[in-house]
């Protein structure tokens, strides 16, 4: 309990210096609350992710890193750990989710690959990818520790775009060096 | 030079005429409007979906062949008439897309819309698409 107070003053406080509005840490905080009764059902059952979410977290860090070519590498990896999950090790509902997104999350991961040399393109897939990861870890963290659901506002001429981070310090993949450090944190998945 | 255009025009490509014309099932599927549909119609349908409309200038070649390219490669990344079998998380994909397409105004293509003057959106009408796809997607995300 101590740790959800200290996660949602924590998301308050990065969301008010990012001048996000009150409804949105209202949001995040809600999510927070009922995630942590979600997970308890699940943990240590999701354990089959595990390559989908490092493949995804090379993909994101080297977004980070504005390097296309690196993105296209680790997104075809993913295309094949997504195909290498062990359905019969997913819990009901992490299984559901994942038949799906299963053919669209590949899709996109398959157009980051084949555009190493157009980055904003890249993004633009990484962004629904990214929505879809967070419905399929929702589902089930495979980790032991927190994974961050982030916002960046800005990304999309103010559409906003968000992604999953393995830390909780803001490396925003949308906008690259440009901009590092725009972001706040959602979501914590336990 | 000539002989060799000449020639060319012997080799005319296989046409994509194999589907509805009218497009019916993905109209009916989305609920589109006439308005929409006219725009789908006049800028769109001619390269992503089983049945192109073609202009007597295809029938010239190359034109005819670099026109094929465009269908293959448009099909193979939306392909409306197969929009309605679609998984519901690839429908709200691709229109996602679309509509950032249209926006950004990449699609329709430039080189595309060169030859095929009547295929370009106007600002209004890419406004008008832009709604509609978002008002569709919001419905799409509630039957989720």
């Amino acid at each position: 309990m101590k740790n959800i107070i200290l996660g949602m003053a924590m998301s308050s406080l990065l969301f008010a210096a990012c001048n996000n509005t009150t409804k949105t840490t209202d949001n995040g905080s809600t999510a927070d609350t009922t995630k942590s009764t979600d997970t308890s059902l699940t943990k240590n059952s999701s354990v089959a992710t595990t390559t989908v979410l490092s493949d995804y977290l090379k993909l994101k860090n080297a977004l980070t890193e504005d390097d296309a070519a690196n993105a296209a590498e680790a997104s075809k990896n993913f295309v094949a750990s997504i195909n290498g999950i062990d359905k019969s090790a997913l819990p009901a509902q992490q299984a559901k989710v994942l038949a799906e997104i299963s053919e669209d999350i590949k899709e996109h991961a398959e157009h980051i690959s084949s555009n190493a040399g157009n980055i904003i393109h890249q993004r633009e897939h990484f962004e629904i990818l990214s929505e879809e990861l967070y419905d399929l870890l929702k589902a089930g963290n495979p980790t032991g520790t927190k994974l961050y659901y982030t916002n960046c506002p800005m990304y999309n001429k103010g559409k906003g775009g968000n992604w999953i981070s393995e830390t909780k310090e803001i490396r925003n993949p949308y906008l690259g060096k440009s901009m590092p450090d725009c972001g706040s944190v959602k979501e914590e998945l336990n | 030079m000539v002989t060799a255009v000449v020639l060319l025009q012997f080799f005319q490509h296989s046409r994509n005429e194999n589907g509805d014309q009218n497009h019916a099932e993905f109209k009916k599927a989305l609920n589109v409007p006439e308005n929409i549909g006219q725009i789908l119609n006049a800028s769109c349908f001619d390269c992503h979906s089983n049945s192109t409309r073609y202009p007597w200038y295809t029938m010239l070649q190359p034109v005819g062949w670099w026109m094929r390219s465009h269908i293959n490669e448009g099909k193979s990344e939306l392909n409306f008439d197969e929009f309605d079998s679609y998984p519901l998380r690839r429908k709200l994909s691709k229109l996602k897309s679309i509509a950032e397409r249209i926006e950004d105004g990449s699609m329709p293509l430039q080189s595309y819309t060169l030859i095929h003057r009547s295929a370009k959106l106007s600002d209004k009408e890419q406004k008008i698409m832009t709604n509609w796809i978002s008002k569709t997607l919001d419905s799409l995300k509630k039957n989720k």
